[in-house]
């Protein structure tokens, strides 16, 4: 596909997301780049070098009572929070309201094209929307890292003798499979330990469909239906 | 930077986040002493509340004990990182809490015409040139880039705010970032 962005805009697009100007689809399709194109990643990451001195002098320092609560948050599953969470969650995965825009990021894994969104509620529960361009939410996930539970809600998937399976692509971006998932309503998934370390805040999640037999396999056979990003475990 | 000050301090944090990533709380602690305070500015300066930042700063450190397995310290300097986190969170807060009292704040914020404080200028001299090439811009340009980095305005709330048309405020913060980057000549 040709490039329709000169050196220079892709320069200032970079800029631009770094500065944090970006919404909505124009800031997805900055990030999706961000993840395919490393020169772009790079491109950002030295937009953020060269507005970092900006900062200097406004140092102040925090409440001494931060870092306790920092370490409660690193230790404890907070329930309030994880129903805030979820109400959050259902907020941005019904719609496309001024809340659900800001909170949500998109993340496409090539091929095919596949924006998601994904709401950013506090840290002991991960939440992702799976989906892609033209039907961005068809299927749900959460994920409750103190249980190593995950839990799939299969919204709309395509009718298939095949399975669906779900993988985890953790930054060295080798899938893993976590196994088959529903084709309809809800699954659980019980998480291995290895997998569990893999399960980090920003990982992706993607489904393939796969025969039934010898899963879960050792790697997808066919691109993506569906992918997107976990967030804030 | 060539001062090994700075560079040492950069190899401690490195050293640091590496520690976290294998789950050192106490590594962890050895960072939010080093920059909590840095951090917090970032977080205090966008938010514009100080519960507000304090909470922010709270989901910050959460953030970088999970995620600091994805710092490389080969690419990226482990405070424009942190700083990244630390200004994306409080931009999400922003853009989830600021939206009803929009677009008066974000009129009040490109207005002020100087966000500099009077301690600033000390530590201006050591990057200077950022402080220089902003100077450079036309007025309009500064004023957007300014209040965009500043008070973590997108788009349409800088050109609500300033009383332009969406196209226009782009092409000037386009017009300005290409300048930028062509005046701090860093590849």
């Amino acid at each position: 596909m040709a490039d329709p962005m000169s050196a220079e805009e892709r320069d200032a697009l970079a800029g631009e997301l770094a500065l944090g100007v970006l919404v909505g689809e124009e800031r997805a399709a900055a990030m999706r780049l961000r993840l395919s194109d490393p020169a772009f990643a790079a491109a950002v990451n030295d937009w953020n070098t060269r507005f970092e001195p900006l900062y200097a002098g406004f140092a102040e320092s925090p409440a001494p009572a931060l870092w306790p609560a920092i370490q409660r948050r690193l230790a404890a599953p907070d329930h309030s929070r994880i129903r805030r969470a979820l109400r959050l969650w259902r907020i941005g995965a019904v719609a496309s309201s001024a809340l659900a825009a800001s909170l949500a990021t998109v993340i496409l894994l090539r091929p095919p094209p596949a924006p998601v969104e994904i709401v950013r509620p506090p840290e002991q529960v991960a939440v992702a929307q799976l989906g892609t361009e033209e039907a961005p939410a068809l299927l749900a996930v959460n994920y409750d890292p103190a249980g190593g539970v995950l839990r799939i809600r299969a919204v709309r998937l395509p009718e298939s003798r095949l399975a669906p399976e779900l993988w985890v692509i953790p930054a060295d971006g080798v899938p893993r499979s976590l196994g088959l998932v529903a084709s309809g309503g809800s699954s659980t998934v019980a998480i291995s330990a290895a997998n569990r370390a893999l399960l980090q805040d920003g990982v992706t999640l993607a489904i393939t469909l796969e025969p039934r037999d010898g899963a879960p396999h050792d790697a997808p056979s066919s691109a993506p239906i569906a992918a997107g990003k976990i967030s804030a475990i | 930077m060539q001062d090994t000050r700075p560079t040492q301090q950069r190899e401690r944090l490195s050293t640091a986040l590496a520690a976290v990533a294998d789950g050192d709380q106490a590594a962890l602690r050895e960072v939010y002493d080093s920059t909590s305070a840095k951090l917090f500015g970032v977080c205090l300066r966008i938010c514009q509340d100080r519960e507000a930042a304090e909470d922010v700063l709270q989901q910050v450190y959460v953030k970088i004990w999970h995620r600091a397995g994805r710092f490389d310290a080969q690419r990226a300097s482990p405070i424009t990182w942190l700083c990244a986190i630390a200004r994306n969170t409080a931009i999400d807060w922003h853009r989830a809490n600021m939206v009803a009292h929009l677009p008066a704040s974000a009129a009040a914020a490109v207005a002020d015409p100087s966000p500099l404080a009077p301690e600033m200028i000390e530590a201006q001299q050591q990057s200077a040139r950022i402080f220089d090439c902003l100077e450079e811009l036309d007025d309009r340009p500064r004023t957007a880039i300014r209040s965009a980095f500043y008070d973590g305005l997108t788009y349409a709330q800088l050109a609500d705010a300033m009383t332009v048309p969406l196209g226009t405020l782009k092409s000037w913060v386009r017009r300005g970032l290409i300048q930028l980057r062509g005046c701090l000549g860093d590849g």
